[in-house]
């Protein structure tokens, strides 16, 4: 599909600091496109180009085939949902939503209708005639969207529109803009620093690091296949091994890897590492089987052993960390039947960890740093975010320990 | 735990002190005796002969003509020094907000003698025009000082909002900008106004012959007139004062 | 969707955008700036630095400005007349500023703990006199300590002062009014930071081992300490200015530098030796104010001096 909306090369500098080093990307019509990355990384800035309140120091924005870097914000056919809503506290409800066609000097008949019809689909009848500080938060929210849906924008901007929000509304407001998206049909740009927000609602994902674009997918993409150890790391949990390639398996798509302390390492090798390259592998907790007994034997089946060092129950899942070889591994494991068929781990059992070649995911940059962004309960604390977040830590012999920055 | 009463105290002790002096003033503007521990009867005397002196109120006329220029004009550059120190971040604004900070800590008697030194080194006849400039020279600060102050609490998103949904510069000040800012303009417009009214070093040095404002008329008046005329001066101005403030302050409360 | 070129090849780059965002972002801080600073350096830089000059220049008999330049001023400012008075005047504006800090502090301490509707009318009440006429209330001081005055005669009654005593025309009227108008404006900063202060902190000091004097003092006072200095500031300096108020109820021994500044402009008609006081003035004002100034603007670039100008 064409690019509706193209960045190419987009650089912008704020002093000393980057907020955007040379990025390119292509957001297609009709797409809800999300900018995921922790604060700091530029999907704000990025999207205030887009809007025009920011002039890149290099790059160009290209709107369906028309070049708009230069053009002022208001008159680029873009609207923008702030994330303080920035409603205009001094106008009402239905004079903030007639602003965009006011000054577009629309005909006062015309600009009654489209409002009128606005509010009804946006449920704000009741609430016409307030001014926006008597309005709750999700009322303002939406305050903020017809404002913006009104003027028939090509493309809305969302810059964390649910940052405001608590959680339950947060999530109705989701489902609410996801909706609304449908009925319009036109491209949303979203940026949120929440990965839950951007997985549930977005066709598509650009995780952000640094001013920089990491990797482009859907939601199952980046999680399953991260490129890089940041996309690894930043989206879920997940274990980093440090190996290098041994050389192809009978079958050209997996390769062997040798990973000190480990035999037999078995990974699926898509991007077609040569013979010799040092190669990090990520695996997520949950692709981890693990059992007092050895697996039976599958020669797509990597296995290894250790032992328990810590075991944090979690209602719907219970997270172990394993000592293996130099290792301390992170495994989840979800809870069905758990009286029946899960066996009974204790502390200081000997187990066996197993996962499958497909399952784990030679990454194409690595970074240590970026193993100080999984968020590693300490075990002896014991008060793990819901969800349960897991992460390997190399022992100290690495020189790699938790809690120092390397 | 107690908490000790001496603040308290203190605190009393203290409005007593500020109201006192004040409220024994009116009372004696009242006192149909000329002296003031006397107490000679109610008597409105003291006000009808105040409304026989014509100096008063030309000079009244003098002081409202002056305050309502140099307000004006100092709202108009005070603003647009607020937006500037607001918006811009250099040596040029660095300069700009040492110049509009000095006046507000310089001793009045300063900014007069240099101000009708100035003026004598330019042979520039004193009047109602240079008591309007050094008004103005002293006001600019003040609504400076309190639009830049509105400013920073001011959500600057809204106008990137107005900006979003198609509004062109003249639009955003005129829809967006001055309804959000007129408070603070209005608070800064209404503190120069009082000061300019309430203004006596600065203007007994810039005045000439003929441009009496009513502080100088009562610094005359306390110098070498009656006290009863002053007394009940002094009380009509406390009233208009006193009204004022009540005005101001249901407006805000209305407005929150 | 509004007017857009395609994108044909070598248009500008983005690289000089930048720059031409830079230009046109100046061209506007210019013509913003520009009413406010031309004013401010013609009707108040200007001044204040033709005061330093004319000291330097000879005064003619017209009461005017003579041609060339002269020492003259200089030389008089020797006169052992005038150190007695610069004394005077920073002594009197010490003791002026410690007694509204003393004043202040249990004063403001007290409006921030009060409760939240009895605090709002304190901070009007202190307001107040901000708003009203100073020459006003620098009268209703001289009616009240006149010989004939209810003060005179209240002290009398308990022989404090006699028949002949004047309250009027020395240094302690002079301090007393001077305490009074600017009290209000050492209470208000000392209010705003009691009033951000975390009074749970006096309970952890107390839970320490402090007694409520050393709480107070080791605690609560170190947290306002820039409030204290604010409130020193905006009562020293224009204390140091004083004009008015010595002049209405001070008599000649209590003469400060702004009524010998008055004197040889209104009526020896002397404009260089005005200068030369002045410049004096300045020098002992510009020193303390610049200190504050260079912290506050690095701290935070608005803190609004709530001094009235006036009552000086």
């Amino acid at each position: 599909m064409a690019a509706f909306l193209e960045l190419r090369g987009v650089t912008k500098k704020f002093g000393d600091f980057t907020a955007l080093n040379d990025v390119s990307l292509e957001i297609r019509r009709g797409e809800i496109f999300s900018l995921l990355g922790p604060s700091g990384c530029g999907k704000t800035t990025l999207l205030r180009v887009c809007a025009g309140f920011e002039q890149p120091d290099a790059g160009r924005v290209i709107l369906d085939g028309h070049d708009i870097t230069d053009l002022p914000p208001n008159r680029r056919r873009l609207n923008t949902i702030f994330q303080s809503y920035a409603l205009f506290p001094h106008l009402t409800v239905r004079e903030n939503i007639a602003f965009g066609l006011r000054v577009a000097r629309r005909p006062a008949a015309e600009i009654k209708r489209e409002v009128g019809q606005t509010l009804a689909l946006m449920q704000l009848e009741e609430h016409a005639d307030k001014r926006p500080a008597l309005l709750s938060g999700g009322q303002k929210q939406r305050v903020a969207v017809a404002r913006a849906l009104i003027n028939k924008p090509e493309i809305l901007l969302l810059d964390e529109p649910l940052a405001a929000l608590d959680l339950k509304l947060r999530q109705r407001m989701l489902v609410e803009l996801d909706n609304i998206h449908d009925e319009v049909g036109i491209t949303f740009i979203f940026v949120t620093h929440d990965q839950g927000e951007a997985m549930s609602i977005s066709d598509r994902i650009a995780v952000m690091h640094e001013g920089r674009v990491e990797q482009i997918g859907t939601a199952a993409e980046i999680y399953e296949a991260p490129r890089t150890s940041f996309v690894a790391a930043f989206i879920g949990d997940t274990n980093f091994f440090d190996g290098q390639v041994l050389g192809p398996d009978t079958n050209p798509d997996y390769c062997q890897l040798a990973i000190e302390g480990f035999t037999d390492i078995i990974s699926f090798n898509d991007k077609r590492l040569p013979t010799g390259q040092l190669a990090h592998l990520s695996i997520r907790p949950e692709k981890f089987r693990i059992s007092r007994n050895p697996p039976p034997p599958d020669p797509f089946l990597n296995r290894i052993s250790g032992t328990v060092e810590e075991i944090i129950y979690q209602g719907t899942h219970t997270n172990f960390w394993v000592r293996a070889g130099e290792y301390r591994v992170a495994v989840r494991q979800p809870h069905s039947r758990f009286k029946l068929d899960q066996e009974i781990i204790t502390w200081k059992d000997a187990v066996w960890l197993s996962w499958h070649a497909d399952d784990g995911c030679m990454l194409e940059q690595y970074r240590a740093d970026d193993e100080s962004l999984l968020s590693l309960p300490d075990p002896d604390d014991a008060h793990p975010a819901p969800g349960g977040t897991t992460g390997t830590t190399p022992p100290a012999a690495s020189g790699r320990q938790r809690g120092i920055a390397t | 735990m107690r908490r000790s009463r001496f603040p308290l105290i203190v605190c009393i002790l203290g409005m007593l002190f500020f109201y006192l002096p004040i409220l024994v003033l009116i009372v004696n503007s009242f006192n149909a005796s000329r002296f003031s521990t006397v107490w000679g009867g109610f008597s409105l005397k003291w006000y009808a002969l105040l409304f026989q002196q014509d100096d008063v109120w030309h000079a009244l006329r003098n002081t409202m003509l002056i305050a309502v220029s140099a307000t004006t004009v100092s709202m108009v550059l005070g603003t647009l020094a607020a937006f500037a120190l607001h918006r811009f971040h250099s040596r040029l604004q660095d300069a700009h907000y040492t110049l509009v900070y000095t006046p507000l800590v310089m001793p009045d008697i300063l900014m007069g003698i240099g101000l009708l030194l100035f003026f004598a080194a330019l042979r520039i006849p004193l009047g109602l025009g240079t008591i309007f400039i050094a008004h103005v020279t002293f006001c600019v600060s003040y609504v400076a000082m309190v639009v830049l102050a509105r400013l920073q609490d001011f959500d600057f998103s809204i106008v990137e909002a107005a900006q979003d949904l198609g509004a062109g510069p003249w639009t955003i000040l005129w829809r967006i900008l001055l309804p959000l800012l007129a408070p603070g303009i209005l608070a800064g417009g209404l503190l120069a106004f009082s000061l300019s009214v309430d203004d006596f070093v600065i203007t007994f040095f810039v005045s000439g012959p003929g441009s009496t404002t009513l502080p100088i008329k009562i610094y005359s008046m306390i110098k070498y007139g009656k006290p009863p005329l002053i007394n009940a001066l002094s009380t009509l101005i406390l009233c208009v004062t006193f009204l004022l403030i009540w005005v101001s302050q249901r407006l805000r409360e209305k407005r929150a | 969707m509004s007017a857009a070129s395609g994108l044909p090849a070598g248009q500008p780059t983005a690289v000089d955008n930048g720059a031409q965002i830079a230009r046109r972002r100046q061209r506007q801080e210019w013509w913003i700036s520009l009413p406010s600073v031309l004013w401010l350096l013609a009707f108040f830089l200007t001044p204040t630095l033709i005061v330093l000059a004319i000291t330097f220049k000879p005064a003619d008999p017209y009461g005017n400005i003579g041609a060339g330049w002269t020492l003259d001023t200089i030389r008089s400012l020797g006169n052992p007349n005038y150190p007695s008075i610069v004394w005077r005047t920073i002594w009197i504006s010490v003791v002026a500023t410690v007694i509204c800090l003393v004043t202040a502090v249990p004063f403001g301490y007290y409006m921030a703990r009060a409760p939240e509707k009895r605090k709002a009318l304190l901070v009007m009440l202190v307001m107040v006199p901000f708003w009203t006429s100073f020459l006003i209330r620098i009268f209703a001081w001289k009616v009240l300590l006149h010989p004939e005055g209810y003060i005179h005669r209240f002290l009398r009654l308990f022989g404090i002062v006699n028949e002949g005593d004047l309250l009027l025309y020395n240094p302690e009227a002079v301090l007393l009014v001077l305490v009074y108008t600017y009290l209000p404006f050492a209470i208000l900063p000392v209010y705003a930071a009691a009033e951000k202060f975390d009074f749970h902190l006096f309970e952890a000091a107390l839970d320490l081992g402090c007694n409520r004097f050393s709480a107070f003092s080791r605690v609560f006072l170190p947290s306002i300490r820039r409030a204290l200095v604010t409130a020193a500031l905006v009562v020293f300096i224009p204390a140091l200015g004083s004009y008015v108020i010595p002049d209405i109820v001070g008599g000649n021994a209590s003469e400060m530098i702004g009524n010998k500044i008055a004197q040889r402009t209104f009526i020896d008609r002397n404009l260089p030796h005005a200068a030369g006081l002045a410049g004096i003035l300045t020098l002992s004002t510009v020193i303390p104010m610049l200190i504050v100034l260079g912290v506050q603007r690095r701290q935070a670039r608005v803190t609004v001096p709530r001094r009235k100008r006036g009552a000086t």
